[in-house]
Formats: C-alpha cells, structure tokens, sequence
C-alpha cells in the first residue's frame, strides 16, 4: 500500500512530474484511516450478523443463520415493505415540489437566482433535529395549527401526529433539497430557446413539459430521486418524532435493537438485509437509468 | 446556462414555490418566536420574555454538551480537512486502477444511510474495546466527514492545470514544494468552504453521535433529542433557535467566503493568462 518516500530525481519529463512517489504516499494515510474506520466496520456488521447473544446478553460471533431466518417473518417484511413506500412517497411528492420550484428559480429568478437558492439550502443544511422538532411543536394537539383550528371553529382539533403523512411530511422537509439542487442545476443548463420552440410546437405548457423539459432535465431528476431514497429509506428520526409504532421504518428497528432491545447479531442481520436490498434496488435503477439517458 | 427570457411566469409554478417557501420557513420562524414566550404555551404568545434563554445558561449539564460538540466539531473538522485533502491530491493524480478503487470507497459514506454507519461504528468501537465516549464520536465523525472534503477540494483541484505545477517544478520545486507553495494557496478558498461546511454538519449531526457517543458529556443533539422524545416546551425551543441560528451562519459563510476569497486570488489567472478554470 504505502511505496516509500524517495528522493526527487533529479530531472524527468514533465508528464512524469504527476507520477512522482509522493502523489502515492499521499493516498496512504487516508486510505489506512478509511479501511480501519470504515471497511472494517462493515465487515464486522457482516460477521456479526452471523453470531448470536450469550445467556448474560452479550453478543459473540458465531457461525449461525438463525438472525436471518428470524428477519424472513412477516412482521419484518411488511415494516420493510412500510418503509419502502414512504421513501417512494417521498421521492414522488419531493419531484412535484422540486420541478416547479427549480424552474421558477432557473428561468424566471434573474439575478436573484443563487439568492433563493442560499435561501432554501440554508435552513435544509442546518439542523436536521430541531427541524424535525418544528414540525412536532407546530402538529401537537395543542400547537399553533390545531389552536388555529379551533380558534376559527372549524374542529375540535385533529390528530396530526402519529400519521404516516405526518412521518412522510417530515421525510419531504428534511430531504427535498436533494431533489431540488441536482434538478435545478440541470434546469440551469437548459437552453430557454428549446422550451420556447417546444411551446410553439404544442400550444401546450403540460405537453411541452412532457415531451421537452423534462427528457431534458433527465439526468438530474434521476440523481435527486437517489439522493433523496436513500436517507429517507434509512431514517428512524421523522417516524419516532413525529409518528408511533404504526409508523415505524426499518430505521426504528435497528434503532430498537442496538439502543433498545439489545439484539446487536439481530440488529446487524437487519442492517445487512437492509443494505442488501439497498444494493439490488440500486444496481436495478442504475442500469434501468444508464440505459435511458443513453438512449437520449 | 439558460439564455434569453421566457415572457410570462407560468402562474401555477409561481404558486407553488410560495407555498414552498413559506411551508419551508413558518415552522423554524414559530421555534423562534415561541422561545421568547413568557408563558410554557407553544401556541397563544402572552408576552416576551427570556426567560427560558436564562434557564439555558444555567442548565450546567447542556453547557457540558455545548462545549463536548464544540470540540468534537472543531477536531472532526481539522482532521478530515487533513486527509480529505490528502485523499484529493493523491486521487486527482494517481490515475491508476487502484486510484479509482480507493476513490470509488471513500465515497461509499456518502451513499449509506447514516444509521447503518453508525451502527457499524459502535460495533468496530466495542469490538476492539474502545470505551464510548466523546473520542470515538470524533473518529467516527472523521471518517464521515471526509467524504465531503475530498468532493469539495478534487472539484476545485479539477480547475488548477496541470501545466501550473509542472512550471513549478521547472522552476526547482520538489515535489512537496510544488504542493505547499503553488496548489494549497490555490485550495485555500475550497478548504474553508469544505471546513466550515464539515464543521456545520458535525455539530448538528445527530445519528452518527447517537451510536458512538458515551453516557457524559452527550453531545448537543444527543441531549436535545432526548428531551424531545418526552414533548415539546419552549426551552427546547431556545435551545433550537440558538443551533439553527449557529448553524445557519456557518452555512451562509461557507457559501460566501469561498467566492469572496476566489475572487480575490487572481495571481494563479496572471500567470497563466486567466485560462486556469
């Protein structure tokens, strides 16, 4: 891994000034770091996943599948399942909030532009939790939109919390932003002339989003829906702040099993089924994608 | 870039990204407001008052967490800002196969969920028989948060020639000096960018401290998260509006600096004619 420092020759060519020794030493150190932090941990994750728990709790490596025949139940499947469709929901309602909004920032925001961007990546970078937070202060039976409610005499208030749109309202408000910044730099570099002549051709502002914008804007709606999938699939915050135990993701479970219930082998099972099904999901979407944006 | 302009604002979009803006910010304005409450209410506002801000300079244990995320903040940040760079230089130089294996894992942090990194941390700590505390949190945070340094500094790296440093070279620099004098002074605005972003997103991040830190100090979001689990009250209120103001400064500056700064450092465009980007 790591080639030994030598000394300068004296003279080389210039193309191999990139090749120079230090280039490779340089790599070393962060490569060590991230095999020692973090592959490693993956392996372990694996290896666990196959042990089991002593009498006493703890868990010790061994060569069991039993953690896996445990997840196959249907309790497991249909919280996978649950949470499957939430982070699809999210990345549906983040696509119809992010086309509208990117365009009118893209084409209409003149030199306002990276203003309203800052405006809304700001409060998306700082604090996922307090955000979260918000929501629960604002949605609580005796927050400000039920005593709006009320105050207005339309209910005797409604139970916003423990709702799956209330768990899918937050996934949307903490994550969208990764729908919106790819989709709209991707807007950015569309020709208006295009959208025009699409206009001209269609007489149709729906159609001429169907059949122009949007085979235009292809590339970056396909990286926002990963970016968004993928830490909505995996968060346990939105459902346990927002939502009960009808609501719970996969997220949650794992959560329980490693500061909760203990389970750390069962904990770890799930982790790598979730990965797993993860990876599947990914290499599928990445081929069904590839083979679209070249066929453009 | 988009060219020309299209006449009428299409109404619906309009009215949408209004919507959008006021759903994004009506919650985070009603924390603050409702953190200057003279009354426990979080939705009738009775008088202003700062009273729960007093509350908070005197709860000892939250300013315990305060400084424990300052300093795992402050050290995560230094020490990916060092081999996230590292990591840069070499991959934007090193073109060989094995260039593109290390590149490809260093960025797998940035595509799994961050529960599953987290969990996977706290195992590595207690297998090798780390004792949980505000040090593992830091290692863990590291390894996290170089993935977004070595992104930042290889997209400003991409824009310096490569001609720039072979000069440097020609003109009796070794190597290390090619790097220190010509291409970090160059850097200089994307590492602080890429630091005060890195440094932003460790003192809000939550997941990752959750799993890996220890009983006491927890860390800020740890603390605060706890608190939530058991309901809402305006001193988490206080709390939050002082984080998202901190956070919220430090991401606006991590935007602004780096353009002021690029701006300014012209000296790389004199010798090469402005062609460098």
């Amino acid at each position: 891994m790591a080639t030994a420092v030598e000394a300068p020759k004296a003279r080389k060519s210039p193309r191999s000034a990139q090749k120079t020794s230090l280039w490779g030493w340089l790599l070393a150190l962060p490569t060590a770091w991230m095999v020692a932090f973090f592959v490693s941990s993956m392996a372990i994750i694996v290896l666990l996943s196959f042990g089991r728990t002593t009498n006493d709790g703890y868990p010790v490596f061994a060569t069991s599948t039993a953690n896996y025949r445990a997840i196959w139940n249907q309790v497991y499947l249909e919280l996978f399942l649950r949470s499957l469709l939430y982070a699809l929901a999210t990345v549906v309602i983040s696509a119809l909030i992010a086309y509208p909004v990117a365009y009118v920032i893209a084409l209409h925001g003149g030199r306002y532009k990276n203003a309203l961007i800052a405006a809304i990546v700001v409060p998306f970078f700082a604090s996922y939790l307090i955000r979260m937070y918000a929501w629960k202060a604002l949605l609580s039976d005796d927050g400000l939109v039920n005593s709006a409610l009320r105050g207005m005499g339309l209910t005797d208030g409604v139970t916003f919390l423990n709702t799956r749109w209330a768990v899918v309202g937050g996934l949307v408000y903490g994550f969208v932003v990764f729908m919106i910044l790819p989709v709209y730099a991707s807007l950015e570099r569309l020709d208006v002339s295009l959208i025009e002549a699409g206009k001209d051709l269609y007489h149709s502002p729906v159609r001429t989003f169907f059949s122009v914008t949007l085979p235009a804007t292809r590339a970056g709606l396909y990286g926002g829906v990963l970016l968004v999938f993928l830490p909505a699939l995996g968060d346990f915050v939105s459902a346990q702040l927002l939502g009960g135990a009808s609501t719970y993701m996969m997220g949650n479970l794992v959560q329980q099993q490693f500061a909760e219930g203990q389970n750390w082998p069962l904990g770890s099972a799930l982790t790598v089924g979730m990965m797993a099904a993860l990876t599947v999901l990914m290499v599928i979407y990445l081929r069904a994608t590839a083979t679209r944006t070249r066929e453009l | 870039m988009a060219r020309g302009k299209l006449e009428r604002k299409p109404l619906i979009p309009v009215v949408v990204t209004v919507i959008f803006f006021a759903w994004l910010y009506l919650p985070i304005l009603a924390v603050a407001l409702f953190s200057f409450n003279d009354k426990k209410s979080l939705s009738s506002f009775s008088g202003f008052s700062l009273r729960w801000y007093d509350a908070l300079i005197h709860d000892s244990a939250l300013i315990d967490s305060l400084a424990a995320s300052l300093r795992i903040a402050t050290i995560a940040t230094l020490g990916s800002l060092v081999l996230g760079t590292m990591l840069a230089l070499g991959l934007e130089r090193v073109r060989s196969r094995r260039g593109r294996v290390i590149g490809a894992v260093t960025l797998l942090p940035l595509v799994t969920p961050e529960i599953v990194t987290g969990v996977a941390a706290l195992l590595l700590f207690t297998g090798i028989g780390l004792k949980l505390s505000t040090t593992t949190v830091i290692l863990a945070e590291i390894t996290f948060s170089i993935a977004y340094v070595t992104v930042i500094v290889r997209g400003r790296l991409a824009g310096i020639a490569l001609e720039v440093e072979e000069a440097a070279r020609d003109l009796g620099c070794t190597p290390f000096q090619a790097v220190r004098l010509v291409i970090l002074p160059t850097l200089l605005p994307a590492l602080i960018g890429a630091g005060l972003l890195v440094f932003a997103l460790v003192f809000d991040d939550f997941v990752l401290a959750f799993f890996t830190t220890g009983v006491d100090p927890q860390p800020l979001p740890v603390r605060v998260y706890s608190s939530i689990r058991f309901g809402v009250s305006p001193a988490i209120n206080a709390i939050g509006t002082l984080m998202l103001l901190a956070s919220g400064l430090l991401i606006v500056a991590a935007l602004v600096i780096p353009r002021v700064l690029a701006r300014g450092s012209s000296s790389l465009d004199l010798i090469t004619g402005g062609d460098v980007r």
